[in-house]
């Protein structure tokens, strides 16, 4: 199934390069510098597209910075998200009647977002976290105000979590901690999606934000539940939960728990929720402020009367 | 514009205006008694100001991120292992002399009595061949982001994009930007053992290269090129408002430019390729030229009839360089000029009309040469 309208490189295909380092038994250790209860900071801004109805920017930075490392093999990778909304607009007229805004999401990961080089044909994955992300943006959209309208949400991620650096890459531990990556990035996605849903003006019951944690092993003590786990901080990982949360309503629009959860008080399924959700609180508070920046502005420029482009 | 403003029922904002009547409303900016400027504001000879800020992605080797006013590009260049091996029907040049066995007239003899610096034309062009015919260069150039409006995902790549990565492409390999050297991935026998424990080489790499230059003209050491990197250069537009090649080209540019390829040798035991991940020892890929396309577009006024004072307004043609999406939507007579160092037109593309003869196009080339001292400058190389 070559893809002929795209350049696909040689057909014998190509092999990522294998570092020598990786090769012998060499493992880094998890190191996570940050408290338990402690996010990474978050940068997110709005109005990147203009021509676009919304859009947002929101990078995630890594634990430990890229610049200290000497090694190719073992740079901390950010997560770093991008998201257009287009619409809401009118369905074509062939699409059936629908009383209510129809939402359509997409996520795509760039070829170079992770260290396996995707493809540009949508993989499951990235479908499924379509999937879930219309279920928590679904929850907050106040459809009944556009029928027979619909809008597009599209995230596009340049670089996402990672499940495993190239040292555990290889080894027989890569299969066991697949998939968790995944999970911070329907967080991140979450969250871009709000703000780039408020940047388009799209009627909302409340602001959404994503927040994951996760019970993580830890090498001498009892498990421990992290709020937003990095991928790169090589944490060995029981279960996650990802969130979509309305703080002022006190409502789960999403909720997505994977991995093993005991029944124990300070690691049952209850605590991880409540940790989730306080990372999603926190999220909601540079989104709040990244809203607040960018309508300060859009009113500053309309009252001067921006010479803006005509283009639409 | 959202504010509420006291209604004004007889005139509309310009925004208005430039929606009911595109054409009007450009030719009015153009032939504006203040001297032709365009609605953003710039002269029609004025390109917008490029911004870059490169090596900001992780997994990429090289990447780099573009803005030129509204238009935004983000472009990683991954590199990977292709094993000669695995080419179907490959045959090794000798690459130490430069001789091909393509069935050129010239014999082994003549060439060994020919000065290096001849014989370079010719490596270069065997070097241009080869590159075409491995895929060692892969761009792909992905508009459906959600960019603009006209850009959405969940179909096959739209026509601009298509187009976009074939001009691309053919600039590329045309351009004679990046040489076949730094792609090879040699097997050096006598360094063979010393690469099996792959610990051990540190700080090796200068020797190393005199050996095998010096390996190389006696033919003693059996240098051979076991794989070679290929490039996937992939482009992602954030956001478009007009002039995707050039953007384009600028993201590429600048990532190839930040590209770092680790040190690579073929490990006879393990029948791979291995790799150094030290930064100290990778090697920054050479880019030869900076070629500098200037896209413009030809705008022929029309449609403002017989002005008010008798005259007939809005007959003109004018030549915009780096057209935005309002722009772009109005011309139909578009083109792109490339220069290269001290001037060289590498490449000149035009369709859609006959309003550029040799005159304007030699002013679109000064000023394309104009336009790649601010890349340069924007690069950090002036």
């Amino acid at each position: 199934m070559t893809d002929r309208r795209r350049i696909n490189g040689p057909p014998s295909g190509t092999s990522p390069p294998v570092f020598a380092s990786s090769l012998s038994s060499k493992v880094f250790p998890a190191k996570r510098k940050r408290a338990p209860d402690e996010l990474r900071k978050i940068f997110l801004k709005t109005g990147l597209t203009p021509s676009a109805s919304g859009s947002a920017y929101l990078e995630l930075e890594p634990s430990t910075p890229t610049a200290a490392h000497k090694s190719l093999a073992t740079k901390a990778p950010a997560l770093k998200l991008t998201c257009t909304v287009h619409g809401p607009r009118p369905l074509p007229r062939s699409a059936p009647f629908s009383p209510q805004l129809s939402l359509s999401t997409r996520i795509k990961f760039a070829p170079f977002a992770a260290r396996q080089r995707k493809g540009y044909v949508p993989d499951a994955g990235e479908r499924d976290l379509a999937a879930h992300l219309e279920t928590a943006l679904r929850g907050v959209l106040i459809g009944e105000r556009w029928p027979k309208s619909g809008v597009d949400v599209v995230v596009t991620v340049l670089e996402g979590g990672e499940d495993a650096l190239w040292n555990r890459g290889q080894s027989s531990d890569g299969g066991r901690t697949g998939g968790w990556g995944m999970m911070s990035i329907l967080s991140g996605c979450i969250t871009v999606a709000s703000a780039a849903i408020i940047d388009a003006g799209i009627d909302c019951i409340d602001v959404v934000t994503g927040g994951v944690a996760a019970i993580v092993r830890q090498p001498t003590a009892p498990p421990q539940v992290f709020i937003d786990p990095c991928p790169a901080d090589q944490e060995e990982i029981y279960a996650t939960c990802v969130v979509g949360y309305l703080q002022t309503r006190d409502e789960i629009t999403e909720l997505w728990t994977k991995g093993n959860v005991t029944l124990s008080i300070d690691l049952g399924f209850e605590h991880l929720l409540d940790q989730a959700v306080e990372a999603a609180v926190a999220a909601r508070l540079v989104l709040i402020e990244a809203i607040k920046e960018s309508t300060e502005i859009k009113v500053q420029t309309s009252r001067i009367g921006h010479p803006k482009n005509a283009a639409s | 514009m959202t504010l509420p403003t006291p209604p004004q029922p007889l005139t509309f904002p310009a925004l208005t205006f430039a929606k009911l009547a595109p054409r009007p409303f450009l030719t009015a900016h153009l032939t504006s008694p203040s001297g032709p400027l365009r609605p953003s504001g710039r002269l029609p000879s004025q390109p917008r100001a490029p911004t870059c800020n490169a090596g900001s992605l992780t997994h990429a080797n090289g990447s780099a991120v573009v803005r030129c006013g509204d238009t935004a590009a983000v472009c990683g260049v991954r590199a990977e292992i292709l094993k000669v091996d695995d080419v179907a029907g490959y045959e090794g040049r000798e690459v130490e002399d430069g001789g091909d066995e393509d069935g050129d007239e010239d014999g082994e003899e003549d060439e060994e009595e020919r000065r290096s610096e001849e014989r370079e034309p010719k490596r270069r062009r065997n070097d241009r061949d080869d590159l075409a015919r491995l895929m060692l260069l892969v761009p792909n150039i992905e508009l459906a982001t959600g960019c603009s409006p006209a850009h959405l995902p969940g179909g096959p790549p739209s026509v601009l994009a298509q187009t976009l990565t074939q001009r691309v492409m053919r600039l590329l390999l045309t351009g004679d930007m990046i040489g076949l050297e730094p792609l090879r991935i040699w097997f050096r026998p006598t360094e063979g053992a010393a690469g099996a424990t792959g610990d051990e080489r540190i700080g090796g790499d200068g020797g190393e290269m005199e050996a095998r230059r010096a390996g190389d003209e006696d033919g003693i050491a059996k240098a051979e090129v076991k794989a070679f990197w290929v490039l996937y250069i992939d482009v992602l537009f954030i956001s478009l408002d007009g002039n995707a090649f050039d953007a384009a080209w600028f993201a590429i540019l600048a990532a190839l430019r930040d590209t770092l390829l680790p040190r690579a040798w073929w490990d006879a035991d393990r029948e791979m390729v291995l790799c150094s991940d030290e930064v100290a020892e990778a090697g920054r890929l050479v880019v030869r030229d900076v070629l500098v396309p200037l896209s413009f577009g030809v705008f022929e006024g029309e449609g403002m009839g017989v002005g008010e004072e008798g005259r007939e307004e809005g007959k003109g043609r004018w030549v915009l360089v780096d057209m935005d999406g309002f722009e772009e939507g109005l011309c139909r007579e578009e083109g792109t000029v490339v220069v290269g160092e001290g001037g060289r037109v590498v490449r000149i593309e035009k369709s859609g009309g006959l309003g550029v003869g040799v005159g304007e196009m030699t002013g679109l080339v000064e000023l394309a040469v104009k336009r790649r001292e601010e890349w340069m400058r924007v690069l950090g190389m002036l």
